[in-house]
């Protein structure tokens, strides 16, 4: 349902179609929700129910993009097998919980996980 | 929460005690913000987004559209998303909905950060610059550190904070234009492995009570579901939808049933 073919302005704008791609069709799609939160997110209160809510759907989408990139990544990391990207996030979490939090030890162990998980597959 | 943020709360507490005035002015409070944000949320961000540069490049983009992508739309996933749909030959068209149906979590995550930077009432402008920063890390390191804070202090602190791990993000993509051919594969896939496992560690650390548990099960229960039932393009919305909808009843009743033994006592 194009209403008009974007790709027909590469020619005209040169050089500056790359940037034009980024703001037409990266900026605009993802800046539209923030835009739109501002509106809808300023008259809540931080005790409303509607609040709740919508904490709990952003808590649970943010988790669906972490457990995508796991699941179907792409590029280099799609190069690794599921058991073995899985394994490594276990390990970091694991040993973040272990010594009282701290993401800096879970970030080394997972990285270190995942390393020796692409070594050795 | 983490013994990092736990120290860094207990400076500003001690902080407080020693400054005899009370009122910290807008640039102390930025400069806090950016300073708390030089740690793991800048260099991870830095690690993640470092891939960035490296997919514009293959491309055939300049490096400063690599750089503008991470100012401007400052969301990995769809960074990824539009140069490698570019590089696959997608039409633009279907990139952009790709693009729009992969930030609808940005709707409910500013509408549920706003509400802390609102108080006391701010020019519309100031919060539209504030959702600008609205991405995962600071979205998440935000609901954790505002709350403990003085509600007129939290818009400086987080201002300071988002645009410190911004700047870092958006110049490590452009350095990683230049470097990220000289990667062995091996390596490459580590990089690629920070984002999920950044944002993993932060969620599962951010847990305090079990009901902020039940949104992250559900959605890692939902998201296989929900792609093979509802195909790739709408498998995240329809998981983050379900998800925190089923968790929000949940804690619903959890939270009415703690109010009702309460409320036997006569102070409520």
């Amino acid at each position: 349902m194009d209403i008009f073919n974007f790709a027909s302005l590469q020619p005209l704008t040169g050089a500056f179609w790359p940037y034009l791609v980024v703001i037409v069709i990266g900026f605009l799609p993802t800046e539209i929700w923030r835009t739109l939160g501002v509106f809808l997110g300023k008259g809540l209160n931080e005790d409303s129910e509607i609040f709740q809510w919508v904490r709990m759907i952003a808590a649970g989408l943010v988790t669906a993009v972490v457990a995508k990139l796991l699941l179907s990544p792409n590029g280099a990391l799609a190069t690794l097998p599921l058991w073995g990207r899985l394994a490594a996030i276990v390990i970091g979490v694991g040993v973040m919980l272990f010594f009282k939090r701290s993401i800096l030890l879970g970030l080394f162990a997972g990285e270190v996980a995942i390393i020796m998980i692409g070594a050795l597959t | 929460m983490s013994s990092e943020t736990t120290s860094s709360n207990e400076n500003a507490g001690g902080d407080v005690s020693v400054d005899p005035s009370p009122q910290k002015s807008f640039r102390q409070l930025v400069l806090r913000g950016a300073r708390d944000a030089i740690s793991l949320p800048s260099i991870t961000i830095c690690l993640s987004l470092v891939g960035v540069g490296g997919l514009a490049r293959d491309i055939g983009y300049p490096m400063m559209a690599a750089v503008l992508s991470s100012a401007l739309m400052w969301a990995g996933p769809a960074q990824v998303l539009l140069f490698g749909s570019v590089a696959a030959g997608a039409a633009f068209s279907a990139i952009a909905i790709a693009i729009l149906f992969s930030s609808l979590r940005f709707l409910p995550m500013t509408i549920s950060i706003v509400p802390l930077l609102n108080n006391p009432k701010r020019p519309l402008w100031q919060l539209l610059l504030a959702a600008h920063l609205v991405s995962i890390t600071n979205w998440v390191e935000g609901m954790k550190r505002l709350p403990n804070m003085p509600s007129e202090e939290r818009f400086a602190y987080f201002c300071g904070f988002g645009t410190m791990v911004l700047l870092a993000g958006t110049i490590s993509s452009g350095v990683g234009y230049f470097l990220i051919g000289a990667f062995p594969p091996s390596l490459a896939a580590a990089l690629l492995f920070t984002t999920p496992l950044f944002f993993s560690l932060n969620i599962i650390a951010a847990i305090r009570v079990w009901p902020d548990l039940l949104p992250v099960v559900f959605a890692i229960i939902l998201t296989p579901i929900a792609t093979w039932l509802v195909g790739k393009d709408y498998d995240l919305v329809a998981a983050g939808l379900v998800g925190g909808t089923a968790a929000y009843v949940i804690e619903r009743q959890y939270r009415k049933r703690r109010l009702k033994s309460l409320g036997r006592e006569p102070s409520v």
